[in-house]
């Protein structure tokens, strides 16, 4: 008689056993894995972006006033992300970050929910000159300063950059047209936009007003946080930070 | 004369009923994983069968849609008390991407007690894993004390600030 399995079946009844033991030996998530958010207030500007993106709604945005500033509150719920990373993604100052922590039980909602609150220090609009910024010293700023103000007149941008053209050739030709402002917030280059609206579509805060036809850009410096997004998606590289 | 013996040993075999109620397959997948050769749920007794009303416990996944809630509803109260019942992955929590569509009625928390979220989209097999674990010292909990709205500390909760820093000063020793 021959039993050709034999050997094999005595064999595979000392071996190990092929599953994990997980809940008795712990496991690593592989690497990249997208589980429990990790959001850090400290980093976090208030801009708004990642409740824009979330498919799921599962980040809201509390704000309530304080003294001298606001409490910025944001919220995910866990029981309604999708992992996808968008927010993470979107977050230009690396405040939301997805972690391997992939034990996400809960036997009450509160179990899944990922929050943390900064305080935000409300900005006094700072009416500095612009010329306390020795960044380019060939610039003419009181032209600048005029591009900022009304930045609509697409007649005076040619006649502004015709002007502009002598002195900056002589020493950065890259250099930029308009001077960025003290405060951080952005400044439309009206001799680059072409007024597609794209940032004022981008932004989380709707901060930014642009008329395709007046082809006028202003900015409403009050709601502005500085995320720097209108300045990633401009297509002409006209915005200035 | 049993009694005590099979309230014990309750939680030791606890037999899954699945749901689907509208989900997008991803976690029905990851449950099928979870009792392939791999993962192997049944080595700690949980048991896939084909009817409620030989279930303990019911993994719903699936954001609840239109169609299904009747269906879902009525197939949870053919599982015999003591039951548990798990919701798989983020859609019968909130409804996830499909949250506020005209076919969907969840979330499951509004029509019936729900003893266990696993979240993620979808979940890691281990997760849901840890999940089921939690359910079946639930249902056990259950048999015992014959409440039916028992439920057990989560040992996956978030560790809140007091005990964060309890444990790097232990960590510190």
């Amino acid at each position: 008689m021959d039993f050709p399995f034999v050997k094999q079946a005595i064999s595979q009844l000392f071996s190990k056993p092929s599953c994990d033991m997980y809940p008795f030996v712990p496991s690593e998530a592989a690497p990249n894995y997208r589980g429990r958010i990790a959001y850090d207030p400290d980093k976090c500007i208030g801009c708004g972006m990642c409740v824009r993106v979330c498919a799921g709604k599962a980040i809201t945005l509390k704000r309530e006033p304080v003294d001298g500033g606001e409490n910025i509150t944001l919220t995910f719920d866990l029981g309604s992300c999708t992992f996808c990373n968008t927010c993470a993604d979107f977050c230009n100052d690396h405040a939301i970050t997805l972690t391997s922590d992939y034990h996400m039980i809960a036997t009450k909602e509160e179990d899944l929910i990922v929050t943390g609150t900064h305080f935000k220090e409300k900005k006094k609009p700072a009416p500095k000159p612009a010329a306390a910024k020795p960044a380019v010293p060939v610039k003419t700023t009181p032209e600048a300063q005029s591009a900022e103000k009304a930045p609509a007149a697409q007649t005076a941008a040619p006649a502004e950059k015709s002007t502009e053209a002598t002195p900056a050739s002589e020493a950065v030709p890259a250099a930029p047209v308009v001077q960025p402002r003290d405060d951080g917030k952005p400044v439309n280059d009206p001799a680059k936009c072409i007024y597609c609206t794209i940032c004022a579509k981008k932004c989380p805060q709707e901060a930014i007003i642009v008329d395709r036809k007046a082809k006028t850009w202003e900015l409403n410096a009050d709601d502005c946080v500085c995320c720097g997004t209108c300045q990633s998606v401009c297509p002409k590289d006209a915005i200035v930070m | 004369m049993f009694k005590k013996t099979i309230i014990e040993s309750t939680g030791k075999s606890p037999w899954l009923f699945h749901i689907n109620a509208g989900s997008c397959n991803g976690c029905d997948i990851e449950i099928v994983s979870v009792l392939t050769p791999r993962y192997d749920a049944e080595r700690v007794g949980f048991k896939l069968v084909g009817s409620p009303r030989h279930a303990d416990i019911a993994v719903v996944s699936g954001p609840v849609t239109k169609q299904s809630l009747p269906r879902v509803l009525r197939t949870l109260e053919q599982i015999p008390e003591p039951r548990c019942i798990v919701t798989c992955g983020s859609c019968p929590q909130s409804g996830n991407v499909f949250r506020d569509s005209y076919s969907v009625c969840g979330p499951l928390g509004k029509y019936v007690h729900v003893d266990v979220d696993i979240a993620g989209c979808s979940p890691k097999p281990e997760a849901i894993m840890d999940g089921l674990l939690l359910a079946a010292q639930i249902l056990a909990e259950k048999k015992k004390t014959g409440n039916q709205e028992a439920t057990l500390p989560n040992p996956y909760a978030p560790v809140k600030a007091a005990e964060d820093e309890k444990s790097e000063e232990k960590g510190d020793e």
